[in-house]
């Protein structure tokens, strides 16, 4: 099969564990940093320590975080009385970038799927539970998937508000922007059409 | 190896899960080729079209092609009718439906009743929710081969002991595995109407499913359980907890 010597295969190995790194780019990558670039190795090694060490996640809104004072759960954020559920960090950026919300998060690092094992206890659902209750949070806005999993969450979730008195409200799902509706599936249509808001 | 080209084959999705980097892999459930399992190439990137289409309870037109145990999508097309949406609780039952059919059925066995039963399941679980999973548990067990056997002579006023693969003889009606004559000609006559008739039909068929599901349970009514539990703690504000 190969022929790397001990160290060179674990860390071909190492480098495979990277999301659409198969052997023949982890082959490449490895000889790059040992071959061309010592010093940009040096600074990967050292960067991947620091970052295992020093981020964990936060503990009321489950975000990576760095220091203590998680950047998503500061004063400013709660004062406005907004909680935005999401399932994963990738979405909590997607909202962060691309809108205006300076609320808080919930990040719940997945969705409801009894087939593949996710349930409460994997979502933290325990946790929002007390942040709910805190009695800060006014809306609580619900922005799971509209996946038959994602949708499954977010009854649950509302469910999860109503007991605690806080108001709950679902991000809307319909046309995208710049699309066009000959070219929109028929789910996507009834729910725009469901969803229509006063023009 | 020759490789079979299926084209717009009517079929549900159970099941669709993350495989390799941009990947799914779907377990559909079609009436010509029973459980398969379906490699959709790229479907988890940004531009998927199937991806949206590629939900459970939703009935579909797939074209894929058959290499060894798993094939490859190669289409995707929603069929006329209608998704179900099933709100709250009840999307519970459909999970359990498709874990019912995930666990039991064996890859590339063809059961075109079941397929039927399992679409008529899904619409009757709206209107008449638990007596729907009895009847479409009565025909998988049936299709597996392991009816439940329920002759036509029984009389409601007698009870029953009831073992898996035995016919019903007269018995106590405080026993272990006993069931009265009316909840099992209800259970026969699909008539389950009755809490009591349910309850009673229920046990039966989970003793009957649990033969064949081995030591693990089920996660979709462990699951429903625990967040029945979890929104029962939620204490009201300023109770004090």
């Amino acid at each position: 099969m190969n022929n790397y010597s001990p160290r060179l295969s674990r860390l071909i190995e190492a480098l495979r564990k990277l999301p659409g790194v198969g052997p023949k780019s982890a082959q490449r990558m490895a000889f790059h940093l040992l071959d061309r670039d010592r010093a940009a190795a040096e600074k990967l090694a050292a960067a991947l320590g620091d970052a295992l060490g020093g981020i964990g996640r936060c503990k009321t809104c489950r975000m990576f975080c760095e220091d203590e004072a998680c950047r998503y759960c500061t004063p400013a954020r709660r004062a406005g009385g907004q909680l935005c559920v999401v399932e994963t960090p990738a979405d909590l950026m997607a909202l962060e970038a691309g809108t205006s919300y300076r609320g808080r998060y919930f990040v719940l690092m997945g969705r409801l799927s009894p087939l593949d094992g996710i349930g409460p206890a994997e979502l933290g659902l325990s946790v929002l539970q007390e942040v709910l209750l805190e009695g800060d949070v006014q809306e609580m806005i619900v922005a799971t998937n509209p996946t038959v999993e994602g949708e499954a969450t977010a009854y649950y979730l509302a469910e999860m508000a109503k007991a605690a008195k806080v108001k709950v409200s679902r991000i809307a799902h319909g046309v995208p922007m710049g699309g066009e509706l000959e070219y929109v599936d028929g789910g996507t249509l009834t729910h725009a059409l469901s969803g229509r808001t006063p023009a | 190896m020759s490789r079979a080209r299926i084209q717009l084959q009517p079929a549900w999705v159970l099941k669709a899960s993350a495989y390799s980097d941009t990947s799914l892999l779907v377990e559909a459930f079609t009436p010509s080729h029973g459980r398969i399992g379906l490699v959709a190439r790229g479907a988890r990137t940004a531009k998927s079209r199937p991806r949206a289409l590629l939900q459970a309870f939703r009935p579909l037109l797939l074209s894929w092609t058959e290499a060894g145990d798993l094939g490859t999508l190669t289409g995707v097309e929603a069929s006329p009718a209608a998704a179900f949406e099933f709100r709250g609780e009840t999307v519970f039952s459909g999970w359990y439906l498709n874990e019912l059919l995930l666990r039991l059925l064996q890859r590339h066995d063809a059961h075109p009743v079941l397929f039927e039963a399992y679409g008529e399941a899904l619409a009757a679980l709206i209107p008449t929710g638990e007596r729907a999973l009895r009847r479409f548990e009565m025909t998988l067990l049936a299709e597996l081969g392991f009816g439940i056997d329920l002759p036509p002579d029984l009389d409601p006023s007698l009870h029953y002991f009831h073992r898996n693969g035995e016919e019903p003889v007269p018995g106590a009606a405080d026993a272990e595995d006993s069931y009265s004559g009316r909840t099992l000609i209800a259970l026969r006559d699909d008539q389950l109407e009755t809490v009591e008739d349910l309850r009673a039909a229920r046990r039966l068929l989970r003793g009957a499913l649990a033969e064949h599901l081995g030591t693990k349970g089920l996660s979709t009514a462990t699951m429903l359980r625990d967040l029945r539990r979890s929104l029962e703690r939620v204490p009201t504000p300023g109770s004090g907890s």
